[in-house]
């Protein structure tokens, strides 16, 4: 009974029920934040955990019948991202008053899920590479620091919104949601258009693979980016349109509350990113004889790393408070999401596995 | 606290403007000389023999020194340059941009397949080191600019809080106080009270002779950022030796054959290289082809007939050698080994496995391991440590005047800050309790 296709089976299940777990969440948040419903966000909160508990069983079973760590391709690096973004938010949720931001933390984890779902794919082995117990400490603790960046974008987006309410700004509380979710959409249809062009796998002699986008396909990416991107400003304007009203002010956390999450989530991200470079420097130096080489992704996270220390200098050397924080911890998600997605999808290097 | 770090900057300079100037003129003169003809000398060479060693590291530490000494030469305004944070944040903007660019681009390795090799500016391209940028001489020469910048700032930085810490900021006017982020004022209390309402929080209680009090805590934590940047030394200089010291090189070895290890008198012999292969299945669940999926020499290394080591290496499992006669104290330190690496494999004409070995000699790797303890220890001590100030006097009014300030961790000094408060508030009650 016990065999592993049965158990691969059970975990395939265990996460399409995470998906739609989160995606009945989401509503539920979403329909809190509109109607403050407290009996919604109840609901929602016990769904999400419950989501969580099911993504954590598939997650372990994986590793159980794959043998290793669940962090080598795609699908298991998005599950896991989607794991710490709710994790994230469980805990935070317990010692800050951002109940509302789930409407926006509690859809992106569906999201994120959703597209793993897409990228599923049956547990393999891992290329030797990356046969290594730094692996998951690696991997775990950068992607606890991308989602720790992921909150603090959000609680810096939200920042931005409540203050032009509370400044009575609506027509740039409609242009911040439209700009979010064109953004978004435009990221999301960019990654699928990569994805859908097919670039070919290569497995090189070391057993590293590589993407080679031989007769890439650009009316592919250019379409689904444009789609996105239609999609994106479309949702933006209707979600703008219901944010844009006084009511909605108070269902945010207020100004202290956002700023308080924002940087908290960066002075936890930024050490815990310093560590997901200094192992990933040892583990270099191990595999590949070298702890630095200007890979794209290592060269890549340096960038992520400078800008988040920037961040911190504007704030504890200058005193930077509010806005001008959110701002840059709202910028610094693309620069993540770069790091994050964009290498792997667009440049080439060591670190092409996902 | 920026106040007085100017004022000193200031005198220091006029020092400097003085007529012993001409000695340090001359001196500095020499300096730059020499460092342009050795710069010009080893130029010439290196480029006339671009095969021969690397000398792109010591060539951008010379440009360096170069600059260093004709900017020294133009005067005062040098030091105050090199210390500026204005110059450390273009460098790294600067700095950040090119490495953009340079993810962008091929590299050495991938640019011969590119369609790069048929632009006609292909060959002044590849001579400014477009495709190995990170290594070429100018992006070697702005990161030692970078690195000279964070040592200067580092000792300006390190200087500024010994003598805060060692000369806290005592004597305050009420009016500062007033203006600190946490404060109050408590009508017919004294210094004793504050004092009273203080102790048992370890802060320590510093007495200026006007009349003004203290309360301190963490004065040293403005150390643990200071470290957290002389990390960045730490990395920086070790892959300085690496780069100036070090080498990489690729061995060859079909099953059986024994190869010299270059730069050593070591050799190498690879007894046995093997190889688990899984199948890889298409969409339809058949057969497409095979995948490596682990593999292994095995590996004896030998010196003058002596066998240092045998070992089986792995991509993850590397073998470090130390050559026959090193240095013991070295030897510990990890800067003499020779580094096997597992790298790749191939199949001999005869049909045999040759494995493919990356070997290196990495010397001030400690130094950057160093680097990274400290890199990690003390960012995290440095966001998470305050340092706590807390200022009483009795102002004009007579009134106890208290205020305070923390760079962070806020929250919790709020809640110090109001069970000081709560103690300077309660007390008249308690008395009264006694009283009836």
């Amino acid at each position: 009974m016990l065999n592993t296709d049965n158990l691969v089976i059970a975990e395939e299940i265990l996460f399409i029920a995470t998906v739609i777990t989160y995606l009945v969440s989401s509503v539920l948040y979403i329909w809190h934040l509109v109607t403050r419903n407290r009996r919604a966000v109840v609901m929602g909160f016990v769904l999400l955990a419950l989501g969580l508990v099911a993504q954590t069983a598939s997650l372990l079973l994986r590793w159980y019948t794959s043998g290793h760590a669940p962090m080598s391709d795609t699908y298991e690096s998005l599950s896991l991202f989607a794991w710490g973004v709710v994790l994230a938010f469980i805990i935070t949720e317990r010692f800050y008053p951002v109940k509302s931001a789930g409407a926006i933390v509690v859809p992106s984890a569906f999201l994120i899920s959703l597209v793993a779902l897409i990228f599923y794919e049956d547990p393999a082995d891992l290329v030797p590479a990356l046969q290594s117990y730094w692996l998951w400490i690696h991997v775990s603790i950068a992607m606890i620091a991308y989602g720790l960046f992921a909150l603090a974008f959000g609680a810096g987006f939200f920042y931005i919104v409540q203050e032009y309410l509370l400044k009575k700004q609506y027509e740039n509380v409609k242009t911040a949601f439209v700009l979010l979710l064109a953004g978004l959409g435009a990221v999301l249809g960019l990654w699928f258009g990569s994805w859908w062009s097919e670039p070919e796998m290569v497995i090189d002699a070391a057993g590293n693979p590589d993407k080679i986008y031989a007769g890439i396909d650009i009316i592919k990416i250019i379409g689904s980016l444009a789609v996105g991107l239609l999609l994106g400003l479309i949702l933006g304007s209707l979600a703008g349109r219901g944010a844009a009203r006084p009511a909605f002010s108070t269902r945010l956390p207020s100004l202290d509350v956002l700023d308080e999450v924002s940087y908290r989530a960066i002075a936890i991200g930024f050490p815990m990113l310093t560590i997901g470079i200094a192992t990933g420097a040892i583990w270099a130096d191990i595999a590949w004889g070298r702890w630095w080489g200007w890979d794209p992704k290592e060269t890549w996270s340096a960038i992520t790393w400078f800008y988040y220390g920037a961040y911190l200098h504007t704030r504890l050397t200058l005193g930077w408070r509010g806005r001008h924080s959110a701002l840059i911890a709202v910028t610094g998600m693309a620069v993540v999401l770069f790091t994050y997605f964009g290498v792997n999808f667009l440049l080439s290097g060591l670190h092409a596995y996902a | 606290m920026s106040g007085i770090e100017r004022a000193e900057g200031k005198t220091k300079d006029a020092g400097q403007g003085a007529p012993q100037g001409a000695a340090a003129f001359l001196v500095t003169g020499t300096l730059a000389l020499i460092f342009l003809f050795a710069d010009v000398v080893l130029s010439i060479y290196y480029y006339r023999h671009t095969s021969g060693d690397d000398l792109r590291w010591l060539l951008a530490l010379l440009d360096i020194g170069l600059t260093l000494s004709v900017l020294g030469l133009t005067g005062k305004r040098v030091s105050r340059m090199l210390v500026s944070m204005k110059l450390a944040l273009t460098l790294l903007f600067v700095i950040l941009i090119i490495s953009v660019i340079g993810t962008i681009l091929p590299n050495k390795d991938q640019v011969a397949t590119s369609g790069w090799v048929n632009n006609p500016l292909y060959d002044f391209y590849n001579a400014i080191g477009l495709f190995d940028m990170y290594y070429s001489r100018w992006f070697l020469f702005l990161l030692f600019l970078l690195a000279t910048n964070l040592t200067w700032c580092i000792y300006k930085r390190l200087r500024v809080t010994l003598k805060n810490a060692i000369h806290p900021r005592v004597d305050v006017r009420s009016s500062f106080i007033a203006n600190q982020p946490f404060t109050d004022s408590f009508p017919g209390r004294s210094l004793d009270d504050f004092r009273r309402a203080i102790s048992g929080r370890r802060y320590r209680i510093h007495q200026a002779p006007s009349g003004s009090v203290l309360a301190e805590k963490g004065r040293f934590a403005a150390l643990s950022s200071i470290v957290f940047h002389l990390s960045f030394l730490f990395l920086g200089v070790g892959g300085i030796i690496g780069g100036m010291m070090g080498w990489t090189d690729q061995l060859y070895i079909p099953d059986g054959s024994t190869v010299d290890v270059p730069h050593t008198m070591m050799r190498v012999t690879n007894h046995r290289f093997s190889v688990d292969f899984i199948p890889v299945l298409d969409e339809r669940g058949l057969v497409e082809g095979y995948r490596p999926v682990d593999y292994s020499s095995d590996l004896e290394v030998t010196q003058d007939g002596q066998t240092l080591a045998r070992q089986t290496i792995t991509v993850n499992g590397p073998m470090r050698v130390n050559p026959a006669g090193a240095n013991p104290v070295l030897n510990f330190l990890g800067s003499t080994s020779i580094n096997f690496h597992q790298s790749a494999y191939d199949t001999t004409e005869t049909g045999q496995y040759a494995t493919i070995l990356e070997v290196n000699y990495m010397p001030g790797k400690l130094l950057v391991y160093a680097g990274f303890v400290l890199m990690m220890g003390g960012i995290t001590l440095a966001l998470y440590i305050p340092h706590r100030r807390i200022w009483a006097r009795v102002d004009e009014s007579g009134a106890l005047l208290v205020g305070g300030r923390s760079n962070r961790m806020k929250v919790s000094f709020a809640r110090d800050f109001n069970e000081v408060k709560a103690g300077l508030v309660q007390e008249p009650r308690q008395e009264a309790g006694t009283d009836a």
